[in-house]
């Protein structure tokens, strides 16, 4: 073995070790919090310095949903974010079309107003909000609350439906024409189908957004809209770690369920405007 | 009922300032194949789209089986189009594809079954009936479309540069069976292209568009051997062009002096001494000979300056001194190296009135 080789190979060894070693440590950085969390959640008796808990217990899981009534928190943050995702894909639909097939003056402007809700802090915006709803007496309402979500929800359906609208193709709708299908018969038999997973990815964007959302509800919810980031909020408010804790490992499970849902239904570059190669 | 089954009245239509359609009038009789030929731009797609009805003209009435379709939405028209880009439904195999009309038209499920197979059998392809689009090969997705647009025997097919996406050997392969089809169904077709040899093979007769309006309109032998202007001889097939101006006239020959060549050309009618004409010489009509032929007129020497081998042809440049080049096509079978003198003999000499051109 000649000598170029033996360092080549100590080289390459060396890049590997440095390689695991950067992602474990990037491992490490983005699930420790949620490994201390999931301990919090079972471990029984654990103060101090300690490292690991010395017993564990399903305690405050129980705790969670009987104290802290999560079963019926969850039922309220499906139901918000089911309107919301409907709100928000009826509004990406028209949006998506308007930006992605048509020709309008000022459309960068427009897309810049639509975006406007995601570029002013959270709090500022959520403030508005709230002072509007009180007044519409939309608060603690179901309406009110995914409204809210909405104004997050909506431009990212927007974004991901023009892109959807940009990749169909003009001549494949004037084919569907000639052949004698009428708009509506066009929009049901043609367009439908080929931006089906735009409209797949769109839904899964709003609802992580309104499950996730937490400053706009915050500041219109009330006692019959209380939702999961909420419910874990006020919880630590209470001074209770570990239901607290039990809490946000409950609100992870749907999160990561989708995200296995994803990963094994549908490739995420074909979900965003991934038909102009079809 | 009129001759005509596709006619386009003084159709006019405009972009801005620039004229894609310029009153064109153009009747396609029933059962015939016709090609509108022009280069990229001279208003062919505008036609055919005013036709559809994606886009409605200005101002002209356009007529289908004698019934003013002007108005009416592309999907009332009745028409079976196939595309350049295949534009076939992606999210579709071949059976539900070439079923669509079928299905749009609400027809019964028996029959669009036995339409959708017998529209795969002209074709040629059955057995790919669960086949997605992206499946099959260009050639293939271009059949389909051809069966998707004659599956329910609509009153007129529209080809729009069909085989234009397609390999030049498959292409040729596919001219042949669209004539084949669509003769066999005697289906009015209108035929959209920029390739001047599709044209020529296909159609039963080619309309020449240029800048908006119709430039010559004729079967492929008129259009080839009688251009009627400078425009569809150069785009037509190969052509040599020389200016000159008639000295003298000798019964039903003029003497047309060009440069420094004198020509004997067929008589134009009413010309007279002293007007200028414009000379068009196909560079396969044009003969050279090692040896000048006593016998023969045109007969002028002239040198090789380029020789290029294609195979059943020989391609030449020639030059006849003072500036004035031909191109030549011969037989490969006799060749002339670059350098060598030759007597080149024009039997055949075609001419225009240099004012009108």
């Amino acid at each position: 073995m000649s000598l170029a080789r033996v360092y080549w190979r100590g080289l390459w060894s060396g890049r590997l070790v440095l390689g695991y070693t950067l992602l474990l440590s990037l491992t490490l950085f983005i699930l420790a919090p949620f490994l201390m969390i999931t301990l919090r959640s079972v471990g029984k008796g654990w103060f101090g310095r300690l490292w690991f808990p010395p017993q564990l217990t399903l305690d405050w899981y129980r705790w969670a949903i009987e104290v802290g009534n999560i079963p019926e928190v969850m039922k309220n943050t499906l139901i918000i974010g089911v309107i919301a995702v409907a709100v928000s894909t009826v509004i990406g639909i028209f949006a998506g079309w308007a930006f992605g097939r048509r020709q309008m003056p000022g459309k960068e402007l427009l897309m810049a107003v639509v975006l406007l809700p995601r570029m002013i802090p959270p709090i500022t915006y959520a403030l508005g909000v709230a002072k509007i709803f009180y007044t519409l007496e939309l608060v603690d309402t179901y309406l009110g609350v995914a409204l809210a979500h909405v104004s997050v929800c909506a431009p990212y359906a927007i974004l991901v439906l023009s892109a959807t609208f940009e990749g169909l193709d003009e001549r494949v709708l004037e084919a569907a024409g000639v052949c004698g299908a009428n708009t509506i018969k066009r929009f049901v038999y043609v367009v439908l189908p080929l931006i089906m997973p735009g409209i797949l990815a769109s839904m899964i964007f709003s609802f992580t957004h309104s499950y996730n959302e937490f400053t706009l509800t915050l500041l219109t919810y009330g006692p019959h809209t209380v939702t999961l980031p909420v419910r874990t909020y006020l919880a630590v408010g209470d001074g209770y770690w570990e239901i607290t804790s039990a809490m946000a490992v409950i609100m992870v499970l749907p999160s990561l369920l989708i995200l296995a849902m994803i990963q094994r239904r549908a490739k995420p570059e074909r979900l965003v405007g991934g038909l102009k190669g079809v | 009922m009129s001759e005509g089954m596709i006619e386009f009245r003084e159709v006019t239509k405009r972009y801005g300032g620039l004229v894609a359609n310029d009153r064109l009038s153009l009747t396609i009789r029933r059962g015939e194949l016709m090609t509108l030929l022009g280069p990229s731009g001279c208003g062919k797609t505008t036609a055919l789209r005013c036709l559809t009805g994606y886009i409605r003209p200005d101002a002209g009435r356009i007529l289908i089986d004698g019934k003013d379709v002007t108005d009416l939405p592309t999907h009332q028209r009745e028409l079976g189009m196939v595309f350049q880009n295949f534009a076939l439904f992606p999210h579709m195999h071949v059976w539900d594809n070439v079923g669509f009309p079928l299905m749009i038209r609400g027809a019964p499920k028996a029959e669009r079954a036995r339409l959708v197979a017998e529209a795969l059998r002209l074709v040629r392809l059955e057995g790919y009936e669960q086949h997605y689009p992206r499946q099959l090969s260009g050639g293939q997705q271009q059949r389909v479309g051809l069966a998707r647009a004659l599956v329910y025997r609509p009153k007129v097919l529209l080809l729009d540069e069909p085989l234009s996406n397609l390999d030049a050997k498959l292409r040729e392969e596919m001219r042949f069976e669209i004539k084949e089809v669509v003769t066999r169904l005697e289906i009015t077709a209108m035929y959209v292209t920029h390739d001047q040899a599709e044209a020529l093979a296909l159609s039963d007769r080619v309309a020449i568009m240029n800048r908006g309006r119709l430039e010559q309109l004729g079967t492929p032998e008129e259009i080839y051997e009688q251009p009627q202007s400078r425009f569809v001889a150069e785009f037509i097939g190969l052509s040599n062009f020389l200016e000159g101006f008639v000295q003298a006239l000798q019964d039903d020959r003029m003497i047309v002096q060009a440069q420094h060549l004198r020509l004997s050309v067929a008589a134009l009618p009413r010309v007279t001494p002293g007007q200028k004409v414009l000379l068009f010489l196909r560079p396969n009509e044009i003969e050279i000979q090692p040896r000048r032929d006593p016998a023969a007129a045109n007969s002028f020497e002239a040198r090789v300056e380029k020789a290029t081998y294609l195979g059943d042809t020989m391609d030449y440049r020639l030059t006849l001194g003072q500036g004035l080049d031909l191109r030549v096509q011969t037989d490969a079978r006799h060749r002339h190296s670059p350098g060598v003198s030759v007597w080149l003999h024009l039997p055949r000499v075609r001419s225009w009135i240099a004012e009108q051109q």
